[in-house]
C-alpha cells in the first residue's frame, strides 16, 4: 500500500515541481519581494515589513491608477458586451457571406497588440490621422482633437481596446447561441412573442451563463491589461492620464527602479482582482452553477 | 535448438525507445553548441550602442569591428543599436540578470547612479591614449568620479530650437533673447492655422531633457546643492511654469500626445515655425519633406534657448552617450581594445560622417579638420556646424538631464527621470492649465519622497 502510495507521489512529482516552479514560487517571490526594499538591478535588499503598502495607501498616484484602472475595465467591458452580443446574434442569422463575416471579426483580436495599437494611433493623430481629417471634412469639429492628448486619451485608448477584444465575445457569445434549441424560439413565436421578447426571454436566460464567464474574464483581463495600455502612451508625457494599476507597478519596478514596491502593487492587485472575484462568485452563484 | 530468425524486425521496446530519444536528443543538444562547448573556440564582445541609423551600424562594423576581429581571431563583436528608451531597459534586465553587454552606451545622467552602485570600470589608460588634452571640455569629465574616469563620450550633437528663419525675419524679430523676447516672437509666427512652435510629448523630453535646461537657463537647478533637497517649486522653476503656460498658446493642441519625430516633420512640412527640440538629425527632416526651394540654411537655422528672469543665458543639452565597460563585463581589456580603434582617426571620421553634425568629433583636433569638414552635408548646412562650435565655445549646452555642471555626481537622476515626476507638473501646468504653484509643490512632495525612499534623503 506504502509502495502504492510512493509511485503515486513520484508520478506526481513532475506534475507538482512545475506547479510550484511556474506558479506558486513566482507568486510567493513576489510577495517576499514586496516585503523588501530592493533595487531594480542591485542584489541586496532590506527587509521593511508592510511599509510599502502603508505608502500606498496614502500616495496619490496609487488611487489615481485605481482609478484609472477601474475606468477602464469597466467601460470597456462593457461596451465590449454593447458591440460583441448584437453582433454575435446577427453572426447566428443565417444570411449570404455569414461564414466570411465570421472570420473577418476575428481579424482584431488575431493581429499582434503592438500592430492595432500603432494603426490607432495612426488613425487618431491629429496631425495626420485619417479620424481627425473625417471629422473636420465633414465639419463635425472645426479643428483637429487632440485623441492622443491628456484630454482624449483615455477615450483612444478604450477605443482601441474595445476594438481589438470584442471579438472575444462575439465568438464566445456566439458558441452558446449554436447550441439554443430552435424549439424554445419556435415555441416563443407560436405564442406571438415579438424579436426583442424572443431575446430577453429565451436568448437571455439560456446564455446568462456564458455571459456570467465572459464578464469575469473580460474584467479580470482589462483589470490587468498591461501591453496595450503601455502602447499607447507608456513613454509618453500624457502617460499619467491612463497609468493604470500594472503600469504603475511596471513603473515602480522598473522606471523608479524600486521593485520591492513594484512587488508590493502586484500583491496589491492579485489580492484586489481575488475579492472582486470572490464577490462576483457570491452574488451570481446561481450563473456559477450554471457555468 | 536454435531459434529460427524471424523475417520481422525486432519490436522496439519502450525503454529502448526512450533510452534512444533521450540519446538522440542530448547528442543533437550538444551538437548544436559544438563551438561553446568544443574548446570554446568562438568567443563573443557584445557592443550596445545607440546610434540606430543603418549607415552608422554598417560603418561601424566595416571599420572598427572588422579590424577587431581580424586583431583578435578567436573574437566576434555583436553590436546592438538600440534607441535610448529600449537601451535603459535591456541594460536593467541585463545587470539584473548579472549579464551586461561588456561595452555600452550610457546616457551621462546614469552613468553616476551605476557607478555609485560599483558597476563600472574605470578607463584613465585608455583615457590618456586617447589623448585626454584633446577631448573636448564639454564631455571631458562627464564621467569623472572620485579621481578617475568611468567613461568617454562617443560623439557630441547639440540640442536647441531649430527655426524658420524667414518667417522671423519677415516679422522684424530677433533671435529671442529671454523667456519675454520668445513669448513676442511665438505671437508673431502663430497665424493662419500655423502654430509657432511644439515641443515633443515623450516624457523623457518634456518630462526631463527639457526641465533640466529650463532650471539651467534661469539659475536654478534640480537639487540643492549640499542637502539634495529637490528644488521643483524653487523660484526658477515657478517661474519657468508660467512661462510655459503662456508659451503653450501656441502650441498645437495635441502636442503632448505627439513625438519628437512629428515635430520635425511638422517644421520641414510648414505648420509650425520652430522645433523645440532639434539637432542636426533636422537636416534630414528638412532634406526630405520641405519644400525644394527651401531646403536650405537660409530658411532653416538652429536658435539658442532663451534665458529666464534669473539666468545668464540659455541653454540646451548636448546630446552625447558615453562609453561604459562593467565591471561584470565577460572582456573587459577586449572592450578597450576595441574602444582604441574605435576613435582610430580613419574609423571616428567615417563614423562622424555618417550623421554629420549630429555626431561632433569629441576631439578638438578633428572639430576644425579639413577632412572632417570636407563633409557634403557639412559644407552645405555649415551655418549649422558653426553654430554648435559657438555654443560649445560659449557654455550654451550641458549634458542631457543636467541643470549644472555637477548634476554628472548625482546618483538618482535616472530615477527622477524614471518616475515621471516633473512629466507629471509640467502636463498640468501646461496643458491642463492647473496653478503652477500648487502642481509644484505637489511635485516636489514627490520627489522629496522618491530621494528618501531611495535613501538619498539628505535634509533635515
Amino acid at each position: 500500500m506504502r509502495k502504492n502510495a510512493l509511485a503515486g507521489w513520484l508520478l506526481l512529482a513532475p506534475a507538482l515541481t512545475l506547479l510550484g516552479g511556474l506558479v506558486l514560487f513566482p507568486i510567493l517571490y513576489n510577495a517576499w519581494l514586496s516585503l523588501h526594499d530592493k533595487h531594480a538591478f542591485l542584489t541586496v535588499h532590506t527587509f521593511v515589513g508592510l511599509r510599502h503598502y502603508v505608502y500606498f495607501a496614502h500616495d496619490e498616484e496609487f488611487w489615481n491608477s485605481f482609478y484609472y484602472g477601474v475606468v477602464y475595465a469597466g467601460s470597456t467591458m462593457v461596451l465590449q458586451l454593447l458591440l460583441g452580443i448584437p453582433a454575435a446574434l446577427l453572426l447566428n442569422e443565417a444570411f449570404r457571406g455569414r461564414n466570411l463575416l465570421r472570420g473577418v471579426v476575428l481579424f482584431p483580436y488575431v493581429i499582434p497588440t503592438i500592430v492595432a495599437v500603432m494603426l490607432w494611433k495612426w488613425l487618431l493623430n491629429d496631425s495626420y490621422g485619417l479620424v481627425n481629417h473625417l471629422l473636420v471634412t465633414t465639419g463635425i469639429v472645426r479643428v483637429p482633437l487632440a485623441w492622443l492628448g491628456r484630454d482624449y486619451i483615455m477615450w483612444s485608448l478604450v477605443i482601441t481596446s474595445v476594438w481589438q477584444f470584442f471579438p472575444f465575445v462575439v465568438v464566445t457569445y456566439l458558441a452558446r447561441l449554436q447550441t439554443i434549441p430552435p424549439e424554445l424560439y419556435e415555441a416563443a413565436t407560436v405564442d406571438g412573442a415579438t424579436a426583442w421578447r424572443r431575446f430577453v426571454h429565451v436568448t437571455l436566460p439560456q446564455t446568462r451563463n456564458v455571459l456570467f464567464v465572459i464578464v469575469l474574464l473580460r474584467s479580470i483581463w482589462m483589470f490587468t491589461k498591461f501591453d496595450t495600455v503601455w502602447l499607447m502612451a507608456g513613454e509618453g508625457g500624457v502617460s499619467r492620464y491612463i497609468r493604470t494599476l500594472p503600469v504603475y507597478a511596471y513603473a515602480r519596478s522598473f522606471t523608479y527602479l524600486q521593485a520591492g514596491m513594484g512587488a508590493a502593487l502586484a500583491v496589491i492587485m492579485f489580492v484586489l482582482l481575488l475579492v472582486a472575484t470572490a464577490v462576483y462568485f457570491r452574488v451570481f452563484r446561481q450563473e456559477e452553477a450554471l457555468a | 535448438m536454435n531459434r529460427p530468425a524471424s523475417s520481422h524486425p525486432r519490436p522496439l521496446s519502450r525503454r529502448r525507445f526512450l533510452t534512444g530519444t533521450v540519446a538522440a536528443t542530448t547528442g543533437a543538444a550538444v551538437l548544436s553548441r559544438a563551438p561553446a562547448v568544443l574548446g570554446q573556440q568562438v568567443r563573443e564582445l557584445q557592443v550596445w550602442h545607440t546610434e540606430v541609423e543603418p549607415q552608422t551600424v554598417k560603418t561601424i562594423q566595416d571599420t572598427s569591428i572588422a579590424e577587431f576581429e581580424r586583431k583578435f581571431p578567436g573574437f566576434k563583436v555583436k553590436q546592438q543599436a538600440l534607441g535610448w528608451g529600449d537601451l535603459n531597459t535591456k541594460l536593467l534586465a541585463s545587470l539584473a540578470a548579472g549579464n551586461p553587454p561588456d561595452l555600452t552606451h550610457l546616457n551621462p545622467f546614469v552613468t553616476a547612479s551605476l557607478h555609485t552602485k560599483g558597476l563600472l570600470r574605470p578607463m584613465d589608460d585608455l583615457i590618456r591614449a586617447l589623448g585626454e588634452s584633446d577631448i573636448h571640455e564639454a564631455t571631458l569629465k562627464l564621467q569623472f568620479f572620485d579621481g578617475k574616469y568611468y567613461g568617454v563620450t562617443h560623439a557630441m550633437g547639440a540640442t536647441y530650437f531649430a527655426e524658420r528663419r524667414d518667417l522671423r525675419e519677415k516679422a522684424g524679430l530677433k533671435a529671442p533673447e529671454t523667456y519675454d523676447d520668445m513669448l513676442k516672437l511665438a505671437a508673431a509666427l502663430t497665424e493662419g492655422g500655423r502654430y509657432a512652435l511644439q515641443m515633443p510629448g515623450e516624457k523623457l523630453y518634456m518630462g526631463f531633457v527639457h526641465p533640466a535646461e529650463w532650471l539651467a537657463s534661469n539659475g536654478g537647478s534640480w537639487v540643492e546643492a549640499k542637502t539634495w533637497r529637490p528644488q521643483l517649486n524653487g523660484r526658477a522653476m515657478l517661474e519657468t511654469l508660467e512661462y510655459l503656460q503662456k508659451l503653450n498658446r501656441f502650441m498645437p493642441g495635441g502636442w503632448s500626445g505627439q513625438k519628437y519625430l512629428d515635430t520635425l516633420a511638422a517644421l520641414a512640412t510648414g505648420k509650425i515655425a520652430m522645433a523645440h527640440l532639434s539637432g542636426a538629425r533636422t537636416i534630414g527632416y528638412i532634406e526630405r519633406y520641405a519644400p525644394d526651394t527651401m531646403r536650405d540654411p537660409e530658411h532653416f537655422q538652429p536658435m539658442f534657448r532663451p534665458r529666464g528672469p534669473a539666468g545668464q543665458k540659455g541653454i540646451s543639452a548636448l546630446d552625447g552617450e558615453n562609453w561604459a565597460v562593467f565591471t561584470q563585463s565577460k572582456y573587459p581589456n577586449e572592450a578597450f581594445e576595441f574602444l582604441r580603434l574605435f576613435y582610430k582617426k580613419e574609423h571616428y571620421l567615417q563614423y562622424c560622417h555618417t550623421v554629420p553634425i549630429h555626431l561632433t568629433p569629441i576631439f578638438k583636433s578633428m572639430i576644425g579638420d579639413p577632412e572632417y569638414l570636407a563633409n557634403p552635408r557639412i559644407k552645405k548646412w555649415r551655418s549649422w556646424h558653426d553654430f554648435m562650435v559657438t555654443g560649445l565655445k560659449g557654455g550654451r549646452f550641458l549634458p542631457i538631464g543636467f541643470s549644472r555642471p555637477e548634476d554628472n555626481l548625482l546618483p538618482f537622476l535616472a530615477e527622477l527621470d524614471g518616475s515621471g515626476i516633473v512629466a507629471d507638473m509640467i502636463v498640468e501646468v501646461m496643458v491642463g492649465g492647473k496653478p503652477p504653484k500648487a502642481e509644484a509643490d505637489r511635485a516636489q512632495k514627490r520627489a522629496e519622497e522618491l530621494l528618501a525612499q531611495l535613501g538619498f534623503k539628505r535634509w533635515a
